[in-house]
Order: C-alpha cells, then sequence, then structure tokens
C-alpha cells in the first residue's frame, strides 16, 4: 500500500512538473523568436531541442499536498455516500480541465464560452475573493474593476462553460474571505487585464500577502469590525477610533470557542478523500 | 449617483491624507440591490443629462415590467434633474444568473421614447448578456467594453 | 414481567387490588397503572461471542437473499407478456439522497436530486379480487432493516419472498400483464433517461402552524391601530351562512402528509450504484425512503415507450454501461464546452 502511494505520488509530481515545464518553454520559444527575427531566416523553423532540466532537490515528499476545499463534506446527516457520487464526476472533470490550486487573495483568469460575446469566448482576470459550495456545486467570486466600475462574477467551479483556468499570481491573503474589498478603496481590487502569469513553487508554504487595505469612509455594506467576521486585513486604525472598536467587541462571542458542538476537525477525513482523489487522479482513461 | 458618489471619493481622499482626522460624513444608505421605485441609479453614458452634477441623484420612478423589479434589459423611467426620462438598465447590483457579471452600481443608459440612447458613448463594461434580453444594437453599438 | 403482573391485576378485579393494597406500600399501587415498556433488544440476553455471530450470519443470510439471487428468470420466472397501450409498469422505492447541479450540452444548469434504489424488490402480488377488484397489484419493499424488532406476522410476507425485511412497502397497481414473481429485485435501470416519474414521499413535519405559514395568508397590518392581530386568520366566512363551511384553512398540523411530485424528468440512470438523477426537488426530507413510478400525466404518457417490461433484468440486459445519460446531458468526461 505504501509503495503503491508513493507509486501515485510519483506520477502526480511528475505531471505537475510536466505543467511547470510547459510554461518555461512557451517563454522560451517566445525569445528565440525575437531572436530569429532580425536574421532573415524564416524559412524554416527548427523548434530548439526541450531542455529538460529536472529539480533535484523536488521530490515527491516535499510537494505540497492540497485538496480543494470543495471535496470536503460539510457536516450533516447526508449519506456519505452522496459525496462520493459528486467526487467521482468532479475527479472526471478535473482530469479534462485543470484546475490549479489556487486561494482566496490569488489572482486567475477564467475563459468561459459565452454565447453573447463576440467570438463566443469571454476572458475575464480578477481576484479570488470568496469560495464556497460544497461538491459539484462549488463556486469562486474574481472581482476586478474595470474603467472605474467595479464588477464580481460567480463561477461555478465545474460548470462545463470553463474552458480554462489560469493562475496569474499564487498567494493567500490574511482572510478567508475578503469580501470587503467592496467597500476598500479601488487600486486594491484593481488587476490589469493582460497581466502575465507569474512564477510560482510547487513546494513549501504557499506565499501570503499580509497587505492591510485602506477602507473607503463609511458606511460599508457590512459592519466589517464585528467580532464574527474576523477581519485582520483592514486598516481600522484609519477609519475607526479606539472607542467605536470597543465597541464592537460587545457582539463578542468568547463562549463560542469552548462550544464542543461547533467542533468540526475535517482533518482525518482530509486525508482519506486526499488519498482516494490522488488515486483516481492518476489512473489513465 | 453621481453626486454621493463624488463626496465619497472626496472623503476617501480626506481620509488617506489625514489618517488621524475622523471626518464626519454624512449618512448615505446603501444603493439598493434591486432596482425598484425609488431606487437611485448611475447615469453612465456621456449625455449631458447624465454626466452635469446635480443636487439630486436620479430616481427610478417607474419599472416596465410586470412584478416592479429592473434587471439588466429592463426599461425604467427616470426622475433626472426635474425632469423624466427613459433608461434602460444595463448593469445591476443584485447578483443575477451564475457566470453573469455583477457590478458594484446600478446602472442605466438614458433612451430617447423610440428607443434610441441620448450619448454617444458609455463609459464603463455593459454585460454581454444584454445582447439575450433583448434588440438593443443601438445601445451595444455605443458600448466601449463588455464583461 | 411487570406489566404482565400489572394487567393481571387489573383483570383480577377490584377485590384483589384492595386486599393487597392494605398489606402492601401504595407505592406498588401506583406502579400498577404506569405503562411499563416489556420491549427487550435481541441482544439483552446474549452473550457478546453470541451477538457477533448472529450479526455475521444474518449479514451473511441478507448476502444470499440479495446479491447472490439477482438472477429470477432462471428458476421458474412467470410468463411474460409484451406491453401493449394502457399498460401499468411497477414501481420502486428509493432514497433521497440530496440534491446536485447537472449541465446540459447547452451550457445550462439544472437541479437534480439524488435517489438511491437500495434492496428493493418485489414482495408480494395482490391480484385484482384482493384489490376490490380494481386492479391488480404488487408489494415492493426497499432499504433492509433488521429483522429482531419484527413480529412473526410481519415478517411472514419477507419470508414467503425470500428477502430480508423492508423500511418501507407500498403497493403499486399495476396491469394484468405487468406483473413479476415476488423475490425478484428491481434496480434503477427500470427507469431511463429521458422519461417522466411522479415521486411520492412524506414531507418535512412543520409541526402546529398559523394559518400564514400553513397556507400563505397575508396577516394583517403591522401598524395602523391593530390589537393582538397580526397574524391571525381573521374572519372564518360570511354572516349570512352563519356556520363555518366544511374544509375552512386554519391553523394545524402542517406537512408530514404524502405529497406526490408529478412529471419529473430523469436526466441520468447510475445503473453501478442505482442512482437515479431527477429533475428539480422532492418531497420529504434527506434519507427518507419514497416511491418513485412511471408517470400518470397524459401529455408525458409518450416517454414511457420503449421501456424494459415489466422491468429490467440483469441477464437480459447485462451489459448497460454504468451510466445512461439523457442526450442533452453534459457528461464530464467530455470536452469543455465551445457554444459556437
Amino acid at each position: 500500500m505504501a509503495v503503491c502511494a508513493k507509486g501515485l505520488d510519483r506520477i502526480l509530481f511528475s505531471t505537475r512538473l510536466f505543467q511547470n515545464l510547459r510554461l518555461r518553454n512557451e517563454r522560451s520559444i517566445s525569445t528565440s523568436l525575437c531572436r530569429l527575427a532580425p536574421d532573415e531566416k524564416p524559412t524554416k523553423f527548427t523548434p530548439p531541442p526541450k531542455p529538460v532540466v529536472m529539480d533535484k532537490t523536488l521530490t515527491a515528499e516535499s510537494l505540497r499536498k492540497f485538496l480543494s476545499p470543495e471535496f470536503i463534506p460539510p457536516r450533516q446527516r447526508t449519506d456519505p455516500f452522496k459525496f462520493y457520487m459528486e467526487r467521482i464526476d468532479m475527479i472526471r472533470r478535473r482530469k479534462v480541465l485543470t484546475i490549479p490550486e489556487f486561494y482566496v487573495g490569488s489572482i486567475l483568469a477564467v475563459t468561459m464560452a459565452d454565447i453573447n460575446a463576440s467570438g463566443k469566448i469571454n476572458r475575464f482576470v480578477g481576484i479570488c475573493t470568496q469560495r464556497s459550495g460544497k461538491g459539484l456545486g462549488a463556486t469562486f467570486i474574481l472581482r476586478n474593476i474595470i474603467d472605474s466600475q467595479g464588477v464580481e462574477i460567480c463561477y461555478d467551479m465545474y460548470s462545463p462553460r470553463i474552458q480554462k483556468i489560469d493562475l496569474l499570481r499564487f498567494e493567500k491573503r490574511l482572510d478567508d474571505n475578503l469580501m470587503y474589498l467592496r467597500d476598500a478603496l479601488p487600486e486594491y481590487s484593481t488587476v490589469d487585464q493582460d497581466m502575465k502569469p507569474e512564477p510560482f513553487s510547487l513546494t513549501g508554504e504557499v506565499p501570503l500577502n499580509d497587505l492591510k487595505v485602506k477602507m473607503l469612509p463609511k458606511p460599508w455594506s457590512k459592519r466589517w469590525e464585528r467580532p464574527k467576521f474576523n477581519i485582520q486585513g483592514i486598516r481600522f486604525d484609519l477609519s475607526m477610533s479606539e472607542k467605536k472598536m470597543e465597541h464592537a467587541q460587545k457582539w463578542a462571542k468568547p463562549w463560542d470557542e469552548y462550544d464542543m458542538l461547533k467542533e468540526y476537525d475535517t482533518s482525518k477525513l482530509e486525508q482519506e478523500i486526499l488519498s482516494e482523489v490522488q488515486q483516481e487522479m492518476s489512473k489513465q482513461g | 449617483m453621481a453626486l454621493p458618489l463624488l463626496s465619497r471619493s472626496l472623503t476617501g481622499l480626506l481620509a488617506e491624507s489625514s489618517s488621524i482626522l475622523q471626518q464626519r460624513t454624512f449618512s448615505v444608505s446603501a444603493v439598493a440591490a434591486a432596482i425598484q421605485k425609488m431606487s437611485r441609479v448611475r447615469v453612465v453614458d456621456n449625455s449631458s443629462l447624465g454626466v452635469t452634477p446635480y443636487h439630486r441623484p436620479p430616481r427610478v420612478i417607474h419599472v416596465y415590467t410586470s412584478n416592479g423589479v429592473g434587471k439588466v434589459g429592463d426599461k425604467v423611467l427616470l426622475a433626472i434633474k426635474g425632469q423624466k426620462k427613459k433608461a434602460l438598465i444595463v448593469g445591476q447590483k443584485m447578483p443575477g444568473e451564475r457566470m453573469s457579471p455583477r457590478f458594484d452600481s446600478n446602472n442605466v443608459v438614458l433612451i430617447e421614447e423610440n428607443g434610441n440612447p441620448t450619448g454617444t458613448r458609455i463609459r464603463v463594461p455593459i454585460p454581454t448578456h444584454l445582447r439575450k434580453e433583448g434588440d438593443f444594437s443601438k445601445i451595444l453599438a455605443i458600448a466601449t467594453a463588455f464583461v | 414481567m411487570l406489566a404482565w403482573s400489572s394487567r393481571c391485576l387489573l383483570h383480577r378485579g377490584p377485590r384483589l387490588i384492595s386486599l393487597r393494597a392494605a398489606a402492601e406500600s401504595p407505592a406498588h399501587l401506583v406502579g400498577c397503572f404506569r405503562t411499563v415498556n416489556t420491549t427487550i433488544r435481541f441482544d439483552e440476553h446474549l452473550t457478546e461471542d453470541n451477538q457477533e455471530y448472529m450479526r455475521k450470519s444474518m449479514a451473511e443470510e441478507y448476502r444470499k437473499q440479495t446479491t447472490d439471487k439477482l438472477n429470477p428468470l432462471k428458476d421458474e420466472p412467470w410468463p411474460r407478456h409484451e406491453w401493449t397501450e394502457g399498460s401499468q409498469r411497477v414501481g420502486l422505492v428509493a432514497v433521497k439522497l440530496g440534491m446536485a447541479p447537472i449541465w446540459m450540452k447547452t451550457g445550462e444548469k439544472h437541479a437534480v436530486t439524488m435517489l438511491q434504489v437500495q434492496d428493493c424488490h418485489v414482495l408480494k402480488y395482490m391480484s385484482k379480487e384482493d384489490m376490490n377488484g380494481h386492479s391488480a397489484a404488487l408489494l415492493v419493499g426497499g432499504k433492509n432493516v433488521s429483522p429482531f424488532y419484527r413480529s412473526d406476522e410481519e415478517m411472514e410476507m419477507f419470508r414467503n419472498a425470500g428477502v430480508p425485511p423492508k423500511q418501507k412497502v407500498t403497493t403499486f397497481k399495476v396491469s394484468d400483464n405487468g406483473i413479476i414473481k415476488p423475490g425478484t429485485p428491481l434496480f434503477a435501470a427500470h427507469f431511463r433517461p429521458g422519461q417522466y416519474v411522479d415521486v411520492t414521499a412524506k414531507t418535512i413535519g412543520k409541526g402546529f402552524q398559523g394559518v400564514m405559514k400553513r397556507w400563505g395568508f397575508k396577516g394583517q397590518p403591522a401598524t395602523h391601530g391593530q390589537t393582538k392581530t397580526h397574524r391571525r386568520p381573521g374572519s372564518s366566512g360570511p354572516v349570512d351562512a352563519a356556520k363555518v363551511f366544511k374544509g375552512k384553512k386554519m391553523p394545524g398540523m402542517m406537512g408530514d402528509v404524502y405529497i406526490t411530485a408529478h412529471g419529473l424528468k430523469i436526466w441520468r440512470v447510475n445503473t453501478k450504484y442505482n442512482v437515479l438523477y431527477v429533475q428539480g426537488s422532492v418531497p420529504g426530507h434527506k434519507n427518507c425512503v419514497l416511491k418513485v413510478r412511471d408517470t400518470v400525466l397524459p401529455n408525458r404518457k409518450s416517454s414511457l415507450r420503449s421501456l424494459p417490461f415489466p422491468t429490467y433484468f440483469t441477464e437480459e440486459e447485462g451489459d448497460l454501461d454504468e451510466d445512461l445519460y439523457e442526450d442533452n446531458v453534459f457528461i464530464h468526461t467530455d470536452q469543455s464546452l465551445s457554444l459556437t
């Protein structure tokens, strides 16, 4: 069993490495084209030999273990078999469409089929502000400001209309939900439409961007200072007085952390599902 | 909508320049997500009615739908600068279908009685599913960007 | 034991009680009238080894009765008949798993309910005479349960059919050519994608509710001089009638009644795990046992031609795909849509 799991890991690792290499190759091809142009020998283009650079420091063990959050079933009385049936479909879809590992705060570009758009293709770049839903109905929200107009699109992650998901910047933010960007200064949710993908590593910790945003003056769409949101990424000192911040603590529920009924430890479940997903993903056909 | 937006951005600038100063902004209730009677809207074309500032924001005084709630592609009657003008909703704050854009403000374009747009350019992106809602080719023609 | 003695005491008449009451403490008298639950659990008087053995042997027996006995055609099947116009097939008993999205090839999304057919068997054939001369019927049960909590009378039907006891047993009226031998297992492939079904189940109980929640009355305004009148029903009828008409909508128990959702399309059938993907929502809570049958809607009857009749037998069409899809449904192994 252990040998089998190791073998699977190696397969998974090699596919991810291959994707990374492909990205590098694209870049190298473009530079070679630039060099070719002044030589004026466009008669026959011979692609340069693919440099297979294996990073010896990368091993299957050092690769980041990652399970997309929609695989973890919510805590309820639904038969676990239902989530198993959904996982089968999710894995089938993931074999066709590469859904990268991303977090709230990462910058993504989504290409989707749109019957109304010109060219029937719609590409939207934005910062991921929220991930929600479990199973096949998982969604994520991208936010951007185009022509000083805030625009958000909520995508169904497993919709067949999605043709491509590109990860442009890979990072986490201080919060798991960035809905407060609606009330923040527009510069924090503005993303260039022609942004180039930035390189990221497949090992180690996820890079954390500890940016704290400045907010527009009140009123906000929600009272973000309230303890139930538990927001770390807002500079409250600029928009709220000390007294008001203290007043907001009136709604704190310090007893909640001792409520054992609200505990939901998914670590064991996560391990099981991760191994199941890895096993299925490495199967061919 | 134009004026509160201006005031908000102005106060935002103030807050940026002097963080210690706790400015007292006058309370402006949030823009309603659904467009119904008395909703404040933002005019996004470059018609003279829409761009010149006025002390009262444009308000919807009638929605030409059966249920009284306006969505993208519905026509509304606006009270703007003391006049009554028809307008077309080209962006809404209320989330619509999945995979369709949701805007931060309720956007309208002023139209004449015959359906032609009053302005010559739309300054903000337009949702592509406006094409599905009806025949607005003259409004789509003056749009600058689509999302 | 206690209950028996108390019943005995009551039957013997007051003389005995009065006699004994004098001798014994009054607390015992009180005990006589208390209802005592005498149900014993099956493992109460068993050692742990025996319990283990019982559980194992029961599981073994269940396996024999369900999975090993999937070929009803081999041992003396009942004569088969052809499908004719107006034939009525048997239905299934299924378990509601929950809801999920499904996508069409045109890109639109639908909500579907997943229903799993668990250990569904035909239990008994009721002839026309048994059913008051209206129509023949088949008793169908679904979802195996423990036999230890059933009385012998209840178990008789299951024993005759040679299947484990079921949580739910329902009656399906069938036409005379659609009868099946008791003991036959029924599968999700009994229904095919594209056809319409009716789903009957008990709705979620809401308890005693007022008229606003139960019947959608408007209630009264919150202000303008209302005194204790906000969610009340108002008038219960005209003055001239001098009575309240029968069927007047009143507060009362809401939910927990059988409701049928008619004309739900089947988008997909998983034959490996016996899961039906039915359009939209169905009554009942999660994990409830419900009844699925061919639709009775006259306009949707045309979808019921070319279905397996009287039911799907594994040895006839054993090579069915794992998943059967309706033509318009997007299959997740396909490439992404381009919508040109």
